[in-house]
C-alpha cells in the first residue's frame, strides 16, 4: 500500500485562510471598501425628510441646506453692518471682561482660526502662509506692526469683515469670540512690549459712542 | 439501504455540507455586525482632499473647517468658501481643485460622500459631546493621519452604550489638534478629569448593565425589577437622590453641572459626566 504524505501545504493554507477569516469577521482586520455598507434590515434608517447637508434633488442646488433669502434677519446672533474700520469704531467698543477664561477662549479661537496664517506667536509664520508665495500675513506683535496702533474696534472689524486677502470670520466666530480674540492679541502685544492704542483712547471712543447714541436717540425722538 | 460506496458518499456530503453551512452561517452572523460591515467604509471623494496633509502636516485644527461642531447638533462639512479662504492664495491653479473653484463660482455645492452615517431616528448631538471634552477621535478615529477618511468605529447602539456606561475606558479626551475649548483647563487636566473625577460604585465602574436606569424624568423604566437588577450601592444613591427630587444626580441627563459663562453668549465647557444612559433621554 502506498504511504500517503501528510498534506502540509494544504493544511497551512486552510489554517491561514481560517485565521484570516476569523480575524475579519471578528472585526480585528480592517477591510476598507469604497461601496456603502450593506444594510440587511434597513428599518427606518433612511427617512424621507430634510436633513442638514443631505442630498435633496427637489432643489436646484441638489442640497437640503438652503441659502437664506435676501434681507433675511437672523433670529439669533447679529448682522454685522460696518463696511469700513471707521464705521466699526463708531458702532462697536470692547466691553468683554479680561479674565482667565475669556483670555483662554481668545487663545483657543486664535489657535483655531488665526494660527494657520498668523502663527501661534503672532509673527506671521503660520504653516499655511509658509506654503504660499502670495500669502504674507503681517506680524501682529512686531515693533512696527500696524496691529499695535489699531484700536480694538478696528481689529474687531478686520476679524469680522476681513482685509486685503484675509477673509472675514464673522460666519465662524460669534461676536463675543471675536472680542475674545482681540483681547488675546492685546495680551500677546503686551507681552511683546505693549501697544500704542491706549486706555485714554479707549475712554475717548467710549464717550464719543455714548454721545452719538444720545444724538441718535434725540434724532429718533424728533422724527 | 444503499451500497457501501453510496452510503459513504452520502455521509461525507452531509459532513462537508454541515461544515459549509456552519461556515456560511457564522460568517453571515458575525460578518454583518456593524463592526465588520460598517467599519472600513472608505469612499473616494469628488475632490481628493487629504486630512493628513491639512490637519496632520499643516496643523490646521479640526474646528477651522468643521466650525459648527461646538454649537450645533450637526457638524457641518465646510462650504466651498472655507476652502477658498486659503486656496485663493495657496495653489490657486491646482488641477485637483478645479471642482472647488467651479463650486465657488457657481454656488453649486460639491457633492461629498458621507462617511459616518447614523440612522435618521438617532438624535445624536455633536455639541454636547464636544462640550464635555470628548475628542473627535473617540468616534472618528485619528482623522489627521488619514489620507482618505475611513470609518473606524461601528457607530451602532451597543457601541454608544458601551461608552455611556463606562466612558473612562473609551473616551479619547480633547486633544490640541481638535481645537476644543475647555476653559482655563489644560488638555491634560481634562484627561485626568475623565479618569478620576467620575463617581464610581460597585465593581469600580460607573454603571454596569445591572445598574439602575432612571427614566428621563427620574422614573424607573418599565420592565426593570428593582431587586433583580439593581446594584445595591446604586439603589442607595438613587433613593437618596429621589428624596431630593433627582437634583444633582451624576448620570441623569437633565442634571449636568455647568459653570457660569465668562461672558454673555460665550461657550461653556461641561464637567465630565455620564450623559443619558437611558433611551428616554432622547427618544421621548
Amino acid at each position: 500500500m502506498k504511504k500517503t504524505k501528510f498534506p502540509i501545504f494544504t493544511t497551512l493554507l486552510v489554517v491561514v485562510f481560517l485565521l484570516f477569516w476569523v480575524g475579519l469577521i471578528s472585526g480585528n482586520i480592517l477591510w476598507t471598501s469604497n461601496t456603502p455598507p450593506l444594510q440587511v434590515i434597513p428599518d427606518m434608517d433612511v427617512q424621507t425628510r430634510v436633513q442638514p447637508q443631505r442630498l435633496n434633488t427637489f432643489f436646484a442646488t441638489r442640497s437640503a441646506t438652503r441659502a437664506p433669502l435676501e434681507h433675511t434677519v437672523p433670529r439669533y446672533g447679529e448682522i454685522y453692518r460696518p463696511t469700513t474700520p471707521e464705521e466699526a469704531e463708531e458702532e462697536y467698543r470692547n466691553t468683554l471682561p479680561n479674565n482667565a477664561i475669556t483670555l483662554a477662549r481668545g487663545k483657543n479661537r486664535y489657535g483655531v482660526y488665526c494660527t494657520p496664517c498668523h502663527g501661534a506667536s503672532g509673527e506671521g509664520e503660520g504653516s499655511v502662509a509658509a506654503r504660499s508665495v502670495t500669502l504674507k500675513p503681517p506680524s501682529l506683535i512686531a515693533e512696527a506692526a500696524l496691529a499695535r496702533s489699531h484700536s480694538d474696534a478696528r481689529l474687531f472689524h478686520i476679524i469680522s469683515a476681513g482685509q486685503n486677502i484675509m477673509p472675514g470670520y464673522r460666519d465662524k466666530l460669534k461676536e463675543v469670540d471675536r472680542w475674545a480674540v482681540v483681547n488675546y492679541i492685546r495680551e500677546m502685544q503686551r507681552e511683546a512690549g505693549g501697544y500704542f492704542w491706549t486706555a485714554e483712547a479707549a475712554a475717548a471712543q467710549a464717550s464719543a459712542l455714548e454721545e452719538s447714541e444720545e444724538d441718535g436717540e434725540s434724532e429718533g425722538g424728533t422724527e | 439501504m444503499f451500497t457501501e460506496n453510496v452510503d459513504k458518499r452520502i455521509k461525507l456530503s452531509f459532513k462537508i455540507g454541515g461544515v459549509l453551512l456552519a461556515f456560511v452561517g457564522l460568517s453571515a452572523y458575525f460578518g454583518l455586525h456593524p463592526r465588520v460591515s460598517d467599519v472600513g467604509y472608505r469612499p473616494e471623494q469628488p475632490v481628493p482632499y487629504s486630512h493628513k496633509l491639512h490637519a496632520g502636516d499643516l496643523g490646521i485644527k479640526c474646528m477651522y473647517c468643521h466650525s459648527s461642531v461646538e454649537s450645533s447638533a450637526h457638524s457641518a462639512v465646510p462650504s466651498t468658501s472655507t476652502c477658498m479662504n486659503c486656496h485663493k492664495a495657496v495653489l490657486p491653479d491646482s488641477p485637483k481643485l478645479e471642482l472647488v473653484r467651479e463650486s465657488s463660482k457657481t454656488g453649486m455645492p460639491i457633492e461629498w460622500r458621507k462617511v459616518h452615517k447614523l440612522p435618521d431616528y438617532v438624535n445624536f448631538n455633536h455639541s454636547r459631546h464636544i462640550r464635555s471634552g470628548i475628542d473627535c477621535a473617540s468616534c472618528h478615529g485619528e482623522v489627521e493621519t488619514m489620507g482618505v477618511v475611513t470609518q473606524m468605529q461601528p457607530l451602532n447602539m451597543g457601541w454608544c452604550l458601551d461608552c455611556h456606561r463606562n466612558p473612562q475606558d473609551h473616551v479619547v479626551p480633547a486633544r490640541e489638534i481638535s481645537g476644543i475649548f475647555m476653559g482655563a483647563k489644560t488638555y491634560e487636566e481634562v484627561a485626568a478629569d475623565w479618569q478620576n473625577s467620575i463617581p464610581t460604585w460597585g465593581d469600580g465602574k460607573w454603571l454596569s448593565e445591572k445598574s439602575f436606569v432612571p427614566g428621563f424624568n427620574g422614573t424607573i423604566m418599565n420592565g426593570w425589577k428593582e431587586e433583580d437588577r439593581l446594584d445595591p450601592k446604586a439603589v442607595a444613591v438613587m433613593k437618596e437622590a429621589a428624596e431630593k427630587g433627582f437634583e444633582g444626580v451624576a448620570f441623569a441627563s437633565h442634571a449636568f453641572e455647568y459653570d457660569a459663562p465668562a461672558a454673555e453668549g460665550m461657550f461653556v465647557p461641561k464637567k465630565p459626566s455620564l450623559g443619558p444612559e437611558n433611551c428616554g433621554a432622547c427618544h421621548y
